[in-house]
């Protein structure tokens, strides 16, 4: 809806002669305007000097330059001088806060960025204040940004058609040289980027604002101001080689790319030929591309005839995710955010996208203010809470894990009950029902508001407000990395049938992804259990063709997981470790655990584009490209594969990682020489069933959904039958649980939005570590009175693994007993409280939270 | 004496009063402002959370609307016109005379929370120029000494209370 702030939009009607703001003009028959006539141009002009003798004189050295658009239309109008008083309307400059300086005597009032933080992100940071000459768009009380609810998304400031807004970029103030289209490397969002640069350096990032992007106009703090990593000193520059210079001693020395990958390959076979096959491992990345991928896991299966590779998505849940594929057939796969918007209801799960994945948010508040239900159940108050209209505050006692399985079960015993089940889809589609609904009827309501704390009139209400609905669900850490993800994502199933969701557009199951690639790393393979395509190695027909089309044999044996690797290290089995872009010393629990099993390897080589912790150890060292320096092809958490070509070259001696693996490939006998990217992808395209929409050009794709198998016979996908699976109760013995009197607190681990995964690129970031944040705990002010700890003390968090020190802040919305503790700080210190537990073994305690208590000192 | 105190319980039941409301905001803050004479700072916040709004957005309306005040005013507001037809008729020296008298400029409010000067551009009984408003009281015809008794009047008032 046009707001008519501005006023240069004038027209004149042909037939009255008046001149009127055309945005704001009801279109009526017989209407004739003209949009150049001499009067026109003349009003145009006049607002237009107006405007510009209200201008500060700091216009010539403003970093829009000439992408102002005040300047661009003074040019079009021809206004060189406005032969007006200058009456420059000097207001404070803001300039605090790392990411955006706000330059207000330079805003023309047009409400653009208020349209989009209201509109766009729904944060409501800013509105406009007082009146007339005054008046101007601002925060709560006045205050600085990063005192009011602003997310530093930047949306406000890439749709500021002036210099009133503009990026605090301290090495950089002018208009980029060129723009070009990339895909942004941190969360599963994907959003597409408009990276600008001068002499091969990203100096500012922007939205691509193109409507085949899951983003448009928006991004998150990260996506806008963190690339910032992308210039940092830390990137490395040149292959380096681990040299023995004495007994005890070795330096690492700087080798050409031939000697590096020469020594790579020859170490890999020798260990292959000594110890076995099994003896080597790769841990590739859920930042790396599909063709990085795909090719990194051939060299794993085809050249070194192992299953041992994995990557990072494996600690983001992916065997809740497997569950969700098998038990649907890929049926889900596809699950476009658009959707969102549309959805009859949506239901939010353990997830804090305004955190994690932050457009999926804006997303999902957008769809509230359509009008669409959101029924968000979290054991934290996350911001959706305040948009929802059930919010399910799940309990947070000790095994309270179970409470999301008692909450999905009482209602769909409460929706049951009222009738509210899809018959028909249930006849059609599935299996099971008569099972399913007869445990329902046997659960006890009492029973299920005891156990998720919520209370019956509440359970009720949300119930009726599903009735009769299709609903859509979002899934986030809360779930994926618990100790029941697999439990919860059965009874999330049995409830997406039961209503008739299941595989229909608006009920899809959106599953957030911390990491960019982490969909198209599983796609591509680089999973111990797993080929492309997400075929199974135990399926022999599958196999086979693989076995045939790279002239190997393939074992049917699942390889070794991320965990599983470490702990072979630890044994002395694993003697060769190839890791490409991931950090495991920061990102696994007990890293001191990490590190020593990893100092038992003959030979580990890291690929990556950072100093990082497991850099430091690497006999050899290869710098790979960003995503910005590089061309290929990421999968988001919709299932959208985005392709994008180099930005910039990369720095230094640093390699694009496909050409880096290329090489090795080559080296290591490879027949196939990839020699471009096209090689690969059009490899993919051809054999991986899932992405035959591929190609060389860069269109956005969607990955194909449903059992390949059958959808090459059979394109009626939903022929396929899902059952449902029993009802397990949420209170499920854990047996080991730990006393609670010795450690009394539930920690729960969260993200926060300036930080991805593990933070070692945002870590890396100038204007985020600029903001300075601490990553306090958070805890009820009623513990800390208990505890006789003050807001802002600084305690010691002790697990039965291990502690960490942090300040305290009280937040008064958490439960007692609760504490959340952000990830990604102080080196992802957080981690030491975990125990290295394989997440997807039923006796593993998960992820996301762990027992603690706190010492005050 | 400062200002009146903000009598929180009442504030709050209003605002309950009001909760959830589709186009509750203008009379919420009409009743804010009745009660207390302003409208706290403090009170935009749980305001918005009631509506559902954003803090901002009631910002906004507060600020755009010169009913409303975010600072509070003296016992007695004083509105001087400034329009044609007072000007015409002297206006300028009254309000002159006014700063003097009170010791304040436009928009101020004395730090006994006595008085708050302020100016409006017509109070729609021109025939009576020059013209004020004390509170919602009219004085027409003004002339020096006039505006000394009405200032008397009000400043008597103090003495009572
Ligand atoms: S940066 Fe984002 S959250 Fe902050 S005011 Fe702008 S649009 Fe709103
Ligand atoms: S700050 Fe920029 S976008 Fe916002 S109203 Fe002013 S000119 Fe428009
Ligand atoms: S971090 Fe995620 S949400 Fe933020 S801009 Fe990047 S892809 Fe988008
Ligand atoms: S008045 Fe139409 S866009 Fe400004
Ligand atoms: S101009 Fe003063 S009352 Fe109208």
């Amino acid at each position: 809806m046009p707001v008519a702030t501005v006023g240069l939009c004038v027209v004149e009607d042909e037939k009255t002669g008046r001149v009127m703001a055309s945005c704001v003009t009801p279109v009526v028959s017989e209407m004739s305007v003209r949009t150049d006539t001499p009067r026109v141009k003349i009003h145009r002009k006049n607002i237009l000097r107006l405007m510009i003798a209200e201008h500060p004189e700091s216009c010539v050295v403003c970093s829009k330059g000439n992408r102002c658009q005040l300047r661009q239309l003074a040019a079009q109008l021809g206004i060189g001088e406005t032969h007006l008083y200058p009456m420059p309307n000097y207001k404070t400059l803001e300039q605090a806060n790392p990411f955006i300086i706000r330059d207000l005597s330079k805003c023309v009032l047009c409400g653009k960025c208020i349209r989009a933080d209201h509109e766009l992100v729904v944060v409501g940071a800013i509105d406009y204040n007082l009146r007339g000459f005054k008046s101007r768009p601002s925060t709560i009380h006045d205050r600085g940004l990063e005192h009011s609810s602003c997310t530093f998304c930047g949306t406000c400031l890439s749709m500021c058609p002036t210099g009133a807004l503009s990026p605090n970029n301290p090495g950089y103030t002018a208009t980029p040289e060129r723009e070009s289209f990339s895909i942004c490397g941190f969360c599963g969002v994907g959003c597409g980027l408009a990276m600008g640069y001068t002499n091969s350096r990203i100096v500012e990032v922007n939205p691509a604002n193109r409507p085949d992007t899951v983003n448009r106009a928006t991004l998150c703090v990260r996506g806008h101001f963190a690339h910032d990593f992308l210039n940092t000193h830390e990137r490395l520059l040149q292959p380096m080689i681990r040299q023995h210079t004495g007994s005890d001693e070795n330096t690492m020395a700087p080798a050409s790319w031939d000697a590096a990958i020469d020594v790579v390959a020859g170490r890999l076979l020798e260990i292959k030929s000594k110890n076995g096959s099994q003896s080597v491992a790769f841990l590739g990345s859920s930042k790396c591309t599909n063709e990085e991928n795909y090719l990194f896991q051939k060299i794993a299966r085809a050249l070194l005839k192992t299953n041992n590779v994995d990557n990072g998505s494996y600690l983001s849940g992916r065997h809740v995710i497997n569950l969700l594929e098998k038990r649907t057939n890929g049926l889900s796969r596809l699950s476009p955010l658009d959707w969102l918007e549309k959805a009859q209801a949506v239901f939010v799960l353990g997830a804090d996208p305004g955190h994690s994945t932050p457009v999926v948010s804006y997303y999902l508040k957008r769809a509230s203010k359509k009008g669409v239900p959101l029924v968000v159940a979290d054991s934290i108050r996350t911001d959706l809470a305040a948009f929802s209209s059930a919010w399910l505050d799940v309990s947070t006692q000790s095994d309270f894990e179970g409470s999301y399985i008692e909450l999905l079960n009482g209602l769909a015993a409460l929706l049951y009950e009222k009738k509210a089940h899809d018959a028909h889809y249930i006849k059609q589609f599935t299996e099971g029902f008569k099972q399913y609904s007869d445990d329902l009827s046997t659960l006890d309501r009492e029973q299920v508001s005891l156990a998720t704390g919520i209370d019956v009139g509440v359970l009720n209400a949300t119930a009726e407000l599903l009735k009769g609905k299709k609903i859509a669900f979002v899934i986030g850490s809360g779930i994926l990395q618990q100790r029941f993800g697999m439990q919860t994502m059965e009874a999330v199933i049995n409830l997406s049938l039961m209503t008739g969701s299941l595989g229909s557009e608006g009920a899809g199951i959106h599953i957030l992804a911390k990491e960019n690639n982490q969909v198209g790393a599983q796609d591509m393979g680089a999973v111990p259990d797993a080929l492309p395509g997400r075929q199974p190695l135990y399926n022999d027909s599958d196999r086979n063709r693989w076995e045939q089309f790279w002239q190997t044999e393939i074992s049917p044996q699942s390889g070794l997981n991320m965990i599983q690797m470490i702990e072979a290290a630890e044994k002395g089995n694993l003697k060769g470790l190839y890791i490409l872009g991931e950090n495991p010393l920061r990102s696994l629990p007990q890293p001191d655990r990490v590190r020593k099993a990893l100092a038992k390897l003959d030979f580990i080589v890291v690929q990556d584009i950072l100093n990082t912790e497991t850099v430091q150890i690497a006999d050899v060292v290869l710098p790979g490209a960003a995503f910005s320096e590089k061309g290929g092809s990421f999968t988001n958490m919709e299932g959208r594969i985005q392709s994008f070509d180099p930005v910039v070259p990369p720095p230094g001696d640093a390699h694009p990682d496909w050409e880096i693996l290329g090489s090795l490939a080559a080296k290591l006998g490879d027949p196939n020489q990839y020699a471009s990217l096209g090689h690969i992808r059009d490899e993919i395209r051809i054999r991986v069933p899932m992405y035959k929409a591929l190609d060389r050009h860069n269109h956005t794709a969607w990955v194909a959904v449903g059992d390949h198998r059958q959808s090459d016979k059979d394109t009626k996908k939903t022929k396929t039958m899902v059952s449902f699976s029993p009802v397990v109760p949420g209170d499920i013995d854990i047996g080991d649980e730990l006393s609670t009197t010795d450690y009394p607190f539930t920690a729960i681990m969260v993200s926060v939005r300036y930080h991805c995964g593990s933070g070692t690129r945002t870590g890396c970031s100038d204007r985020i570590l600029k903001l300075g944040l601490r990553g306090e705990i958070e805890l009820s002010p009623q513990d800390g009175e208990t505890l006789s700890i003050r807001d802002g003390d600084t305690v010691r968090v002790v697990s039965s693994s291990g502690a960490i020190k942090r300040q305290v802040r009280f937040n008064k919305r958490l439960r007692q007993g609760t504490i959340s503790i952000p990830l990604a700080f102080n080196g992802n210190d957080a981690m030491n409280l975990l125990a290295m537990t394989q997440p997807d073994m039923p006796d593993s305690p998960g992820w996301k939270t762990c027992r603690v208590k706190l010492e005050k000192i | 004496m400062g200002p009146k105190e903000i009598d929180w319980n009442k504030l709050t039941a209003i605002i309950a009063k009001h909760k959830k409301e589709k186009w509750g905001l203008i009379p919420l803050l009409q009743e804010i402002q009745e009660l207390i004479g302003y409208i706290p700072p403090e009170a935009i916040e749980p305001v918005a959370e009631a509506l559902n709004i954003y803090p901002s957005e009631v910002q906004g309306v507060v600020t755009f609307y010169s009913g409303f005040s975010l600072h509070p005013k003296g016992k007695a507001v004083v509105k001087v016109c400034r329009g044609t037809a007072c000007h015409v008729k002297g206006s300028r020296s009254i309000l002159k005379l006014m700063k003097k008298e009170l010791d304040l400029e436009e928009g101020e409010t004395s730090p006994d929370y006595q008085f708050t000067l302020e100016t409006v551009a017509c109070l729609g009984a021109c025939f009576l120029a020059p013209t004020m408003m004390v509170n919602r009281d009219y004085f027409g015809k003004l002339s020096p000494t006039k505006v000394t008794t009405v200032l008397g009047q009000y400043s008597k008032d103090k003495g009572e209370q």
